[in-house]
């Protein structure tokens, strides 16, 4: 690991920056997954007043105002230089994590859907902008090689504060936990930004011209990977892949209280402090296979898991069907399973953008591969999972379909490769 | 009970049922609630709730309790087996055939009539010191002859997995431990259907052997280190004192189970990642 040998040869800049990047990038993930995307159903249905469904609807509207946001704001980084431009990436996170600072303060006041309208919004906007920039500082602060190890620690960090932490999923409980816990993070990005400290400018000095050194992301060697290539769309079709399922599942998941309350939500700690250790070991496994391994071969291990998972939740289902009678304590394999592959994905989706591009690139592909696999995929699941609520589909059939679905992309990947190997022996290539 | 773990008593009952050469058309299950049963449709199981055959009835079929309790005050012309539960035969009750208790608790009263009786004693007998050393001398015996077949025939396979454990001991360890939980756990799933139990148990055995190829690759590396210059013999010392150390580990609490858990799936690990040591292991090649 090239940080390891940073600390032990005291670079002390470069161990810093990664610091600083696993901090922000935790932060901010922490505060996506928790506080958005869990405390707004809350605000909507509790505080607002609205249904679950109109709720989803205007998460699905969320979601692509982000991925359109990001996008329009990944292409501009790229054209104007913003990308290799660390100071002003450093301007625009304080200003999206200042935005972010007063909708989080406010959103336990919100009580009309205007007023939920107008905080939707803003969250768009200021998430469409905040992670095209905040993914881009992958080349400023990571080398090449330790990205998969970073990554892994973001997710670690991330999903295991966002289960061990007893918080109920309650818009006045984040708001009250995030609002005094960004102060730091405005006041550090904002002295970064200042540039009015001499000893802080020659630390960003240092900093801004690490991309130079790191060079062009890990899957960039083969060739140029641009929008224009296969090299990168298929990556963000098997990411895509991942969240859509991820998402059209836990979506039921969550709305099942037998389910929830037996994993995530549950009143015992032990429960949720298991979740959170498999979700930390998930983690640090998904960084040693990216480091080791093609990509392909993780996503092949994340489509086996997520088809794994569903199996066993359906069985169950299936199981507790065949026998009515029987008490139905659902498994705690399931959710660790389930833990176990969402560490998987997080991790590569963390590493992948990065090592997908130069600091040409970055933010146009941090924009649209994070935006489709990630805000896409969960508009269109919102979507399709609210049509299956319409068209009442029952628990096992929904999360069969998810199940089917996971198998379906393991297979085609599966096959594609080997196809793919099997065209490269006919033409000649022994490599 | 839940379901997860009512199911592996089911798969008992029904392989009993298969063992026992009896095709039953029907086998009705209880899970809750008070039932008096007068008639049996060819099997009853008793999985939760209480079930009570009165003294009036007499019922024919197999009964099994997988839990719950079963009460018998009148005649049952069968079978009952006890998995778990209670079975309670009252004074003046009749079972014609045989009362075996597998597990769970069994009363029988004085007054009661029983065709014959069998108890199966679960219990894990402790082992003389001489049966343990002579069990792991035996183990001692094969996997040591194994290991020296193996570096006498086909060296590089050993050493090809040997590197990937000695250089490679993460990568081989995050393999190892993914692959078997997620293997044991599918094994144990395909196991509740039924269907798949033949392969099942084709998987369990294919996965044993894994790991007791991993033990072979672990007695090659200590045989590098012993002062024995043939190598074939070497690796059958090292694969003796390997499992020498296994059982001692397995002596000490919590600290030695996860030691033997890590060397296990470090050598799982290696042999998947290297095709059982067909290819050697390379990390992919990352630049910076």
């Amino acid at each position: 690991m090239r940080l390891v040998t940073a600390i032990r040869e005291r670079e002390w800049p470069l161990v810093l920056g990664a610091a600083l990047f696993v901090s922000l990038l935790t932060a901010g993930y922490y505060y996506n997954i928790t506080f958005v995307q869990l405390g707004l159903i809350d605000l909507g249905t509790r505080l607002v007043g609205m249904s679950s469904s109109t709720v989803s609807l205007w998460m699905g509207a969320l979601a692509l105002l982000t991925f359109l946001t990001a996008v329009v704001v990944g292409v501009t980084m790229d054209r104007r230089g913003w990308s290799r431009d660390l100071r002003t990436k450093f301007r625009l996170l304080t200003l999206v994590v200042t935005v972010q600072f007063v909708l989080t303060a406010v959103a336990p006041a919100i009580r009309t859907v205007p007023a939920f309208g107008a905080w939707i919004v803003g969250c768009s906007l200021a998430l469409g902008l905040g992670f095209p920039v905040s993914f881009s500082l992958a080349i400023d602060f990571v080398p090449v090689p330790d990205r998969g190890y970073v990554a892994a620690a973001i997710t670690a960090l991330t999903y295991f504060g966002a289960n061990a932490l007893p918080l109920a999923w309650s818009i006045d409980v984040f708001s009250a936990l995030l609002t005094p816990a960004m102060v730091p993070g405005v006041l550090v990005l904002a002295v970064l930004s200042s540039g009015r400290i001499e000893r802080v400018e020659t630390l960003v000095d240092e900093w801004a011209t690490q991309h130079e050194r790191f060079g062009r992301g890990r899957f960039c060697d083969d060739g140029p990977v641009t929008v224009r290539t296969l090299a990168f769309w298929s990556p963000v079709a098997l990411l895509f892949g991942v969240f859509f399922i991820d998402s059209l599942g836990f979506l039921r998941i969550i709305e099942t209280p037998a389910l929830v309350l037996s994993s995530w939500q549950s009143p015992d700690f032990g429960t949720r402090l298991a979740i959170a250790v498999v979700h930390a070991v998930g983690a640090g496994m998904a960084g040693v296979l990216y480091v080791n391994f093609d990509r392909n071969g993780l996503f092949l291990w994340i489509f086996a898991l997520f088809g794994f998972t569903y199996v066993l939740y359906t069985s169950d289902l299936r199981v507790a069907a065949f026998f009515p009678g029987a008490a139905s304590d659902p498994s705690i394999l399931n959710p660790l399973f389930y833990s176990l592959t969402v560490s998987f994905y997080t991790t590569l989706n963390f590493a992948l953008w990065p090592d997908l591009s130069t600091a040409e690139t970055i933010g146009t592909h941090a924009a649209i591969g994070v935006g489709m696999a990630g805000w896409l995929a969960t508009f269109l699941s919102t979507a399709v999972a609210l049509s299956l609520e319409h068209a009442d589909v029952g628990l096992l059939t929904h999360l069969n379909l998810v199940n089917a679905l996971a198998l379906l992309l393991l297979v085609a990947l599966a096959v594609g490769l080997y196809s793919r190997r099997v065209y490269a022996l006919a033409r000649g290539d022994t490599a | 009970m839940s379901p997860t773990e009512i199911v592996p008593l089911l798969v008992v009952v029904l392989l009993l049922l298969t063992a026992s050469g009896v095709e039953p058309d029907r086998m009705d299950v209880v899970f809750d609630g008070d039932h008096e049963q007068t008639t049996i449709d060819d099997a009853l199981v008793v999985g939760g709730g209480t079930v009570t055959i009165p003294a009036s009835a007499t019922a024919s079929g197999e009964l099994f309790v997988v839990g719950g309790r079963a009460r018998i005050d009148g005649h049952l012309d069968g079978n009952v087996t006890v998995l778990a539960g209670n079975l309670t035969v009252a004074d003046g009750a009749r079972i014609t055939g045989e009362l075996r208790t597998i597990g769970g608790s069994t009363s029988v009263a004085p007054g009661a009539t029983v065709g014959s009786r069998t108890t199966l004693d679960v219990t894990p007998r402790r082992s003389s010191p001489a049966e343990t050393a002579g069990f792991l001398a035996l183990q001692v015996l094969v996997v040591g002859s194994l290991a020296g077949v193996l570096a006498r025939r086909w060296p590089d396979l050993p050493a090809t997995v040997g590197d990937a454990i000695t250089h490679h001991t993460v990568v081989s360890g995050v393999v190892g431990s993914l692959a078997g939980a997620a293997s044991l756990v599918l094994l144990v799933y395909m196991a509740f259907t039924i269907v798949l139990l033949p392969v099942s148990i084709v998987g369990l055995v294919a996965g044993f052997s894994l790991v007791v190829y991993g033990y072979l690759v672990y007695g090659f590396l200590l045989g590098r280190l012993l002062p024995i210059e043939r190598t074939d013999l070497s690796a059958a010392v090292g694969a003796g004192l390997f499992v020498v150390v296994i059982e001692v580990l397995g002596r000490i609490p919590i600290a030695g189970a996860l030691a033997q858990f890590g060397l296990v799936a470090v050598a799982l690990g290696a042999v998947l990642i290297t095709y059982l040591g067909l290819q050697r292991f390379e990390p992919a090649d990352i630049p910076g």
